[in-house]
């Protein structure tokens, strides 16, 4: 009975703080990825006509861990139990990948393009065997500054 | 090549999420879960029901004797016990499971008696103290011997066993969703064996008939129960619903109805053995 | 929609390119695949089950990716990378991404 009651608790908690985190965040995201627009993102390794001379480049990243809430981890789980998409996991995965770029991006200010983005995850929860479900992505690429905007 | 400005300028719905609700996800989720554990749970059941009638209580007791007996602590019976014992194999004569069934009796307080497959019963000493008369005593060692006769023990045994196995291979221990069906399951089960417990009450109360010629003092130990401030009224109601034992006052009450119906006798009850006075 | 993974597209000319454009999903398989799959476990050989739920991921994972592509209108992705990660056990986890040009 207990059990019920401390897993119902849990699944409020997670459920209401869960949202507040996940909207707020988004807020953030798509607030400052307006800000930051004027850095355009290429997965490209060289720009084929440059506008302006090259002043420097430098190797930049940015990287996030997200963790899951206890209501998205039994969603997720029940969701497991008959396959599809898991829609609980999707907002999360997007929401670590966009901010890491935007941490990307605000460690250099000044750059005028990102080249060569790439994006991996790692797996700190994995090796802890306690369930902890986590998101982590680290986001690298390659800063170009030019002399004149 | 001219740069333009990408996918954060605009102003469109996030390809990369659904859009449902999370909430109605969910409940559809869980109800479709609740439903589909049912299902399994009950076409379980049926089968392990099948199954126990197919071991006959011979290949009960050589499977089951060796867990039973190594239960066995190894003293000599204590006059107690032998009286105990001796008041079972009366029994045994009017409701017999098959097998000869032992009894132990425990050091402990709580009143209380088990059923275990191999042919062995519990009794704590906390039951005896309870008992004001031998008929009272009787009911008790023939409910549980009711519960060897209908096998309960076995089908306890195994729905326990397949519940554990199947919440675990399907559910997983760390996605939380144990936290669900544990609940869920216990309500199960403990419905189960209410119908179990009223079952054995029934059988129990044909072989006080059968052996005394009456009823009289069979609910002798609700009676103490509730008067020990076991069968509490206070008890908000969910607690029953997940209670492995009907409640006290449904028990005597149901005891009482079945007496009228089958047409028992009542009549003068005989005092307690001197060795479990 | 043309995709590749390397830098253009043989035979056009990139006219203009909009930066990064990506696709993710997460995606399981029922309860019953995970376990024939924990039972093929013991003999070896080819989990189908998990083949096709990576193909699906996958497939759905480009197709948002070509969405947003041409929500800017662009006519091409370039430089196509694919990623995992690993947030629920026994489920596929895709995110593809790559620069969407227009290309004449």
């Amino acid at each position: 009975m207990s059990q019920l009651a401390i897993f119902v608790v849990l699944l409020a908690l997670g459920y209401g703080f869960g949202r507040m985190a996940e909207s707020r965040h988004y807020r953030s995201i798509v607030e400052r990825e307006q800000r930051h627009a004027r850095i355009s993102t290429l997965t490209l390794r060289t720009l084929e006509s440059e506008p302006a001379t090259v002043r420097r480049t430098q190797l930049v990243s940015g990287n996030v861990v997200i963790s899951v809430d206890y209501f998205k981890r039994v969603a997720a789980g029940l969701r497991g139990f008959f396959g599809g998409n898991v829609q609980a996991y999707e907002s999360l995965v997007d929401r670590a990948r966009r901010e890491a770029v935007l941490r990307l991006k605000e460690s250099c200010p000044g750059a005028a393009h990102i080249l060569n983005l790439r994006v991996e995850t790692s797996s700190i929860y994995k090796g802890r065997g306690n369930g902890i479900g986590s998101v982590e992505v680290l986001a690298y690429g390659t800063a170009v500054y030019f002399d004149v905007e | 090549m001219k740069l333009k400005p990408g996918i954060e300028s605009l102003d469109t719905d996030n390809v990369n999420v659904s859009h449902t609700s999370p909430l109605r996800e969910f409940a559809i989720l869980l109800v479709s879960a609740f439903a589909l554990l049912a299902l399994v749970y009950v076409l379980l059941g049926l089968l392990i029901d099948r199954a126990v009638d197919w071991i006959d209580p011979a290949t009960e007791k050589a499977v089951f004797g060796q867990l039973s007996s190594a239960l066995d602590d190894g003293t000599p019976p204590t006059n107690a016990e032998a009286s105990l014992q001796d008041l079972v194999n009366r029994i045994q004569q009017c409701l017999d499971p098959g097998y000869q069934v032992e009894v132990d009796l425990v050091a402990e307080s709580a009143p209380n008696a088990f059923a275990l497959p191999g042919g062995r019963m519990i009794v704590t000493q906390g039951l005896i103290d309870q008992m004001e008369s031998e008929n009272g005593l009787a009911f008790v060692l023939a409910h549980e011997l009711g519960h060897f006769a209908n096998r309960d023990h076995l089908r306890g045994l195994g729905r326990g066993v397949v519940l554990a196995a199947l919440s675990s291979i399907v559910l997983g221990t760390d996605s939380g969703l144990d936290a669900v069906f544990a609940p869920a399951s216990m309500a199960g089960q403990a419905r189960f064996s209410r119908e179990r417990e009223s079952d054995a009450d029934r059988v129990s109360l044909g072989a006080l008939q059968c052996h005394y010629q009456h009823v009289s003092g069979a609910d002798a130990f609700f009676r103490a129960l509730k008067t020990a401030g076991y069968g509490d009224e206070s008890e908000p109601a969910y607690v029953h619903f997940f209670a492995s034992h009907p409640d006290v006052d449904s028990r005597i009450a149901s005891l009482k109805r079945l007496s009228r119906e089958a047409g028992y006798a009542s009549g003068r009850e005989r005092p307690l053995p001197e060795a479990l006075q | 929609m043309m995709m590749t993974n390397i830098e253009t597209v043989p035979g056009k000319t990139i006219s203009s390119c909009f930066g990064v454009v990506s696709g993710s999903t997460v995606r399981t398989k029922h309860a019953g695949r995970d376990i024939m799959a924990g039972l093929k476990n013991i003999f070896g050989g080819e989990l189908r089950g998990y083949t096709e739920l990576l193909g699906e991921s996958r497939d759905e994972a480009i197709r948002r990716m070509q969405q947003q592509a041409s929500q800017l209108g662009a006519n091409a992705i370039v430089n196509v990378r694919f990623s995992t990660s690993s947030v629920a056990a026994g489920a596929a986890e895709i995110y593809v991404y790559g620069t969407a040009v227009v290309v004449e």
